[in-house]
């Protein structure tokens, strides 16, 4: 039902507001001298898709989990909202997560729990005066959003991949949050349940107006989706633009994504 | 071999501040009642038939090796009382725990380390839920509460089981059997022994859920959370048996 | 949530049953040291309490009828034991029952044995106290043993030098036991003595009809009464002795006989003797 979006080039729409994530300078080093991040800026405005692209361990993953507080950085600023959220109490943090949704990799569903209850169960965690009605709605209606309102008596291993993304998605969307990180949302998948996961994550841009970070190393995926497009290599953003202005680019790093 | 120390001593400190953590956000709410009653209906009535069959064993086996030296002192009817003073102050509350150290420990260790494998922590810790509170602390307060259960059906059980092992050479009444063992019963008897199982609970599930959270990322790993999970709980227990005996013997 | 009510009833059931098993083993436990029901106090004094311990049972007639309580030294040589025990059985317990220690097997505890009395009619009260009897140590068994065994030992010494003079001896008494000749000589003395007394009875008979030497028989009568009654003393706490020396080695019991053996022939002899210088 929400399939049939006209596929959108990239837009770019009026972002006059200040940057709603803005990193600067981000250090992070794993062990003794495994160095990830050496020095990532970036900003994200509302309402913008930043499409962030890089090979693997080039430390994409580890730049949004920064954002989120999973991976602490050794050095340098995340503003969210204006606010860094380094200097922010746990219980601060964790009012500042709930604007954030983060779709993992795998979707990360809980396995023990059927998909009512992973969605119910993180609704639950942050409006515990809801009544069964309200929760059973929520929980309808976010899988509807997804396109997936009739899996919701499955368990997480019934699910194919594709599935299991798009629960995740609407585990993070019944949270209502007005930042949306995708950690590789396409990897694993097949080209057009591919398309189909880019076409939702638009869909869900342009109906509820979040910001979004999106990881990914899949070229369809970043066309359809990208307001804006990062290049992290080695640790520092090499290369920044719209989706043409990098198929055009010189180098001939960044072309080898293009390719 | 120094490093080794070193990381070994890491790691019990690393337990503490896990075990510590428990003690401070069991009070904090939110409480997960209902993963806590589901974790108590896993750990404890799941548990339950494997240890009623361990229970009953050693109780059978238990009468029929000492017999023949009791018979050797002509005293027989000492039987049913040292059956059950041994059930209850040692083997019930050890084997229940060693068998709940190989099912509960490494099942907990497994379903968190592959919980922590596939982000599923990560994506508690995201959605703003605590994941100790959630998973740890409900596992660790169901264990401790749940295996002192289990041992009280062990006791029970092991008891039919001696009864069932005295009557294979002789014909003793039940009701003088148990008339028997109540007479040989005290309270240092029953008393210290449940307190112990509950130290023991509390380590089973401890130790999985520490195990199972700080399971490193891989698949791999999962296997390694749950095999350690059960080489250290068992450890532990034996330790916390020794220690727990001295103490009894040293105040009573 | 219907899952939920699925585990929920089997947890439920799981969880009740095993508190029940649990407070069944207090119960019966606390039931078996008096803990529950009513009881009632009572306390003795005891010299020793040999090993009492505290929670030791408390027997009444073979019964047990509650536990050792409380045992406290109050000077150096007396010992106060507090006993609890159950309310029904203090109807048959008087004021004059008295307490005493024993064991209950050979390697069992000590058990605290109550007796009944004989003559009060009266109850005890709550906390009341009863006499006691003091129990036989093991200690004090060991030295009457040793006593017998060292009197045997001086007894048979005794016997065999006498019985060694009798066999090799040229004494009199030697000489009646082993030669016929002085045997026969002797009891033809004997018969010769009887024929005489008989004609020295008459003449006492008549003499004893005299008023004037009346009293002086009298007396004599009474004082032979007095004597056999002696002898006859003697005889059983003789007979209490050999019982009591059964328990000691068969050579001690042989040399027992030997003794009375000479006992007797002394007395024959004494007898004999007797009659010579009548």
């Amino acid at each position: 039902m929400i399939k049939e979006k006209e596929h959108t080039e990239p837009k770019s729409e009026d972002t006059n507001q200040g940057p709603i994530i803005e990193i600067i300078d981000l250090h992070k080093t794993f062990g003794e001298d495994n160095t990830i991040l050496k020095g990532v800026n970036l900003t994200v405005n509302k309402g913008e898709d930043l499409v962030i692209l890089g090979r693997s361990g080039s430390g994409k993953s580890v730049t949004i989990k920064c954002i989120v507080g999973l991976i602490e950085p050794d050095q340098g600023e995340i503003k969210v909202f204006g606010e860094n959220i380094l200097n922010l109490s746990k219980e601060e943090l964790n009012e500042m997560r709930v604007k954030i949704g983060f779709l993992f990799q795998s979707g990360a569903l809980y396995d023990s729990m059927s998909v009512r209850e992973n969605l119910s169960f993180t609704l639950r965690a942050h409006k515990r005066d809801l009544s069964e009605e309200e929760v059973e709605s929520e929980v309808i209606e976010a899988l509807e959003s997804v396109g997936l309102g009739d899996a919701i008596d499955k368990m997480p291993s019934e699910l194919s991949g594709g599935m299991r993304k798009r629960i995740g998605l609407a585990r993070t969307l019944i949270l209502k949050p007005e930042i949306i990180l995708y950690d590789e949302p396409t990897t694993g998948l097949d080209t057009i349940t591919s398309r189909e996961i880019s076409e939702l994550i638009l869909d869900i841009k342009n109906k509820q107006k979040t910001a979004s970070i999106i990881i990914t190393h899949d070229m369809a995926c970043a066309k359809m989706t990208a307001d804006r497009i990062m290049v992290l290599k080695d640790g520092v953003i090499h290369a920044e633009g719209t989706y043409e202005e990098l198929e055009k680019d010189e180098d001939e790093w960044v072309r080898s994504f293009f390719e | 071999m120094i490093l080794n120390l070193k990381n070994t001593f890491a790691q019990i400190g690393d337990v503490t501040l896990f075990a510590k953590r428990f003690f401070k956000e069991v009070f904090i709410p939110p409480y997960e009642a209902k993963e806590f009653l589901k974790q108590c209906y896993i750990i404890g009535y799941k548990s339950l038939p494997l240890v009623a069959i361990t229970g009953f064993i050693m109780g059978l086996v238990l009468t029929l090796q000492s017999r023949p030296t009791l018979v050797k002192f002509g005293a027989e009817s000492w039987l049913p009382g040292m059956v059950a003073l041994s059930l209850i102050r040692e083997i019930a509350p050890v084997i229940t725990a060693l068998i709940c150290a190989g099912k509960i420990s490494s099942g907990i260790g497994a379903e968190l380390g592959s919980m922590k494998v596939t982000e599923q922590i990560d994506a508690m810790e995201v959605s703003a839920i605590n994941p100790y509170n959630y998973l740890v602390v409900t596992r660790i307060l169901a264990c401790t509460l749940m295996v002192p259960l289990l041992v009280f059906f062990a006791d029970a059980v092991g008891i039919l089981g001696g009864y069932v092992g005295i009557n294979i050479h002789g014909d003793v009444n039940f009701y003088r059997f148990l008339t028997q063992i109540i007479q040989s019963l005290g309270f240092l008897d029953l008393f210290p022994a449940t307190i112990k199982t509950f130290f023991f609970g509390f380590f089973i599930g401890m130790i999985g859920c520490y195990k199972g959270f700080n399971a490193a990322n891989g698949t791999e790993s999962v296997g390694k959370a749950a095999n350690s999970a059960v080489v250290t709980a068992s450890l532990t227990i034996f330790i916390i048996d020794m220690v727990a005996v001295q103490i009894t013997d040293l105040f009573f | 949530m219907e899952k939920k009510s699925e585990y929920t009833w089997k947890l439920g059931m799981f969880v009740s049953i095993g508190l029940l098993l649990f407070i069944v083993a207090i119960y019966f436990i606390g039931k078996q040291k008096n803990l529950f029901g009513s009881t009632f106090h009572i306390s003795s004094q005891f010299k020793t309490v040999s090993g009492l311990e505290v929670g030791n049972n408390v027997r009444f007639s073979g019964i047990n009828v509650g536990t050792v309580e409380e045992i406290k030294l109050i000077n150096d040589s007396s010992v106060v034991v507090r006993l609890v025990m159950k309310e029904d059985v203090r109807e048959f317990i008087k004021t004059d029952a008295r307490a005493s220690i024993g064991s209950d097997g050979l390697m069992g505890d000590k058990v605290l044995t109550i007796s009944p009395g004989v003559k009060s009619t009266k109850i005890i009260e709550d906390n009341g106290q009863i006499a006691s009897v003091d129990g036989i140590e093991m200690q004090d068994i060991m030295k009457s043993v040793k006593k017998s065994v060292d009197n045997v030992g001086v007894i048979s010494d005794e016997l065999a030098i006498f019985s060694h003079s009798m066999n090799n001896g040229n004494g009199a008494l030697a000489r009646l036991v082993r030669d016929e000749n002085m045997a026969n000589s002797v009891s033809k003395t004997l018969s010769n003595l009887e024929t005489g007394t008989k004609g020295f009875s008459d003449n006492m008979e008549a003499a004893k009809s005299n008023f004037l030497l009346k009293g002086y028989y009298k007396k004599k009568a009474k004082e032979k009464e007095k004597k056999q009654e002696e002898i006859k003393e003697k005889k059983e706490e003789q007979k209490e002795k050999e019982a009591k020396e059964k328990e000691a080695k068969e050579k001690a019991l042989k040399e027992q006989k030997e003794k009375e053996e000479k006992q007797k022939e002394e007395a024959k002899k004494a007898q004999a003797e007797k009659e010579k210088k009548n």
